[in-house]
């Protein structure tokens, strides 16, 4: 379509000022103030005048080692997730894609954690893991009652067990969007291949693997992504104990900011966070590109 | 035969590790306390409804759950229409500042909501915005604005030109166009953000957690979290409570399956 004149230009674009407003007003001022807040030292009162301290901030966080801690946490919670989650669901989109009897329940059943609040889930697991909770009550019931453990206030199983109930959680996402991409992939290839007599898992690594790449790395690429900004699990379910122990850099950033009211530190965090996210974005953004390209 | 005993060996063990803790959930929900620990995966002996009654009127879940329910439309309707008329005009009008507006509004979806919490909490505090729905509103919409502009603009790019040509023609207005042709034939693509929006904004409890203190106004996510903290250990009112809490959301997948998942897919691209 074209504009004619300036005054017709201007009279569409009338219909961006809407989400232009509330986007800047909610969005890019807070963005640009969170740069601000960064270098400066301020207990959040209001009347309390902010000192401006430089890097001060960034050099706490990058020297705290309950910061290096939560970073560590982050990297493992992001190494056992692309370990899992895609594999996991890739198999599952498989199996569903085979339509074997009842297949559309399973789907169900493993896809639903994924729409449900984090907190309810939370909440849910932390019944089931809680030292009277049915996990061990389960563990006695088959005999293994050596394994009973406060699985969340053990120093030594807290953050596994965080890790596993965000893979339990996110299964269901890559699942659904793997059998997007299965539908893609034309019959006739399968049906050529069955008449070279290939087996199940020739077909599988052969045909199904190379054909979903592309889906396969996005799934990757938005599980690092998404793991990055894992809050309300922690929050719910350890609120990053025993001891900080299970803390991430979001969730340490929330209690820096508004349990110790270190707002400054909290912005730097927050700050960290984005920069995080972006390079891991771009970075693995561009990997993407190249492999299609070639 | 072979290759079915294989599926299912797989999928029926996975399937009870998916339904297994859910199920554990909603059996709980209807016994007492000494049952669920004495017997935690037996059927309850008599199904005590009264845990969903005591939840769902001594501990404020309908409050919480109409707060949630209001909430989450006004987001999905203002989503809905800022978004869309933003994207007819970066589908439709070729102009230097398109491009720029597009790259400006795609930005948002790198943003962490852990980035601005602060200035966002200084702002409201200044404002004194505090415990108003409004907005913890507006703050969802300008975090799913990116992505709903990004999804309605391409959709809207895919329509046939053809009708608004012929409404120019007869000499309607840009917002006539809007109103009677891109928004009418956008409903799917609408739909489709409009759920997930309305998820967003059903499970979020970030901004709740720092603006929303006063307990007439908490979403549902908060309010369990409430309950759970305040009356932790009245467990079969607090398992309905969750139950109660992910109802709606299960709800909105079992009707609208196709959408969820698209609208997840498409989702994607902000995750």
């Amino acid at each position: 379509m074209i504009i004619k004149s300036r005054k017709e230009k201007s009279k569409i674009l009338l219909f961006t000022l809407p989400a232009l407003f509330i986007y800047i007003v909610f969005l890019v001022i807070p963005m640009i103030g969170a740069l601000y807040f960064s270098v400066m030292n301020w207990n959040g009162i209001r009347g309390v005048p902010l000192e401006y301290v430089g890097l001060d901030n960034y050099i706490n966080v990058f020297t705290d080692k309950s910061f290096l801690l939560s970073l560590k946490n982050m990297f493992n919670m992001v190494f056992f997730s692309v370990l899992f989650h895609t594999p996991i669901a890739l198999l599952l989109a498989v199996a569903i894609n085979s339509k074997f009897k009842g297949y559309r329940l399973f789907k169900v059943v493993y896809f639903v954690p994924t729409i449900f609040p984090l907190t309810a889930i939370g909440l849910l697991w932390y019944f089931i893991f809680m030292p009277n909770g049915s996990l061990n009550s389960f563990l006695e019931l088959i005999g293994l009652s050596e394994l009973v453990t406060g699985w969340l206030i053990n120093p030594s199983t807290a953050m596994g067990t965080i890790i596993f109930v965000n893979i339990w959680a996110g299964i269901g996402y890559y699942m659904v969007i793997l059998l997007a991409g299965l539908t893609t992939i034309p019959k006739e290839i399968y049906e050529a291949a069955d008449i070279d007599g290939a087996t199940p898992s020739k077909k599988f690594f052969h045909i199904t693997i190379p054909m979903l790449k592309p889906i396969i790395t996005l799934c990757i690429l938005m599980d690092i992504i998404g793991t990055i900004k894992v809050f309300d699990l922690i929050f719910v379910m350890t609120e990053g104990g025993p001891n900080g122990l299970t803390n991430l850099p979001t969730t340490l950033m929330y209690y820096e900011a508004f349990r110790y009211d270190n707002y400054g530190v909290g912005s730097a965090i927050g700050i960290i966070i984005l920069v995080i996210a972006l390079v891991l974005t771009i970075g693995s953004e561009s990997i993407m590109n190249r492999k299609g390209r070639s | 035969m072979k290759n079915k005993v294989i599926i299912y060996a797989f999928v029926l063990p996975m399937g009870l590790l998916f339904i297994g803790p859910m199920l554990f959930t909603f059996l709980s929900s209807f016994k007492g306390n000494t049952e669920i620990f004495s017997a935690p995966f037996s059927l309850p002996e008599v199904f005590r409804f009264e845990n969903y009654i005591v939840a769902w009127n001594e501990a404020n879940m309908s409050r919480y759950f109409i707060n949630s329910i209001v909430i989450s439309l006004a987001t999905v309707i203002i989503l809905a229409f800022v978004s869309s008329m933003a994207a007819y005009v970066l589908a439709r009008f070729n102009f230097k500042i398109n491009r720029f507006l597009s790259l400006f509004f795609l930005l948002g979806m790198m943003l962490p909501m852990h980035t601005v919490l602060v200035p966002v909490a200084y702002m409201i505090g200044l404002l004194g915005l505090k415990n108003n729905l409004l907005a913890l509103v507006l703050l969802f919409v300008a975090f799913s604005l990116s992505f709903s502009i990004l999804v309605l603009t391409r959709f809207m790019q895919s329509i046939n030109l053809s009708l608004e040509e012929a409404a120019i023609i007869d000499g309607a207005s840009y917002f006539q166009i809007y109103w009677r042709i891109i928004l009418p034939m956008s409903v799917p693509a609408i739909s489709t953000i409009s759920i997930f929006n309305f998820l967003a904004a059903w499970n979020n409890i970030l901004f709740p957690l720092l603006f929303i203190n006063d307990d007439r106004f908490k979403p549902i996510a908060l309010g369990l979290l409430n309950f759970s903290g305040e009356r932790g250990s009245e467990f079969g009112p607090l398992m309905a409570a969750i139950i109660i809490t992910i109802t709606v959301p299960l709800i909105v997948y079992l009707l609208f399956q196709e959408k969820v998942e698209s609208g997840l897919a498409a989702g994607a691209v902000k995750e």
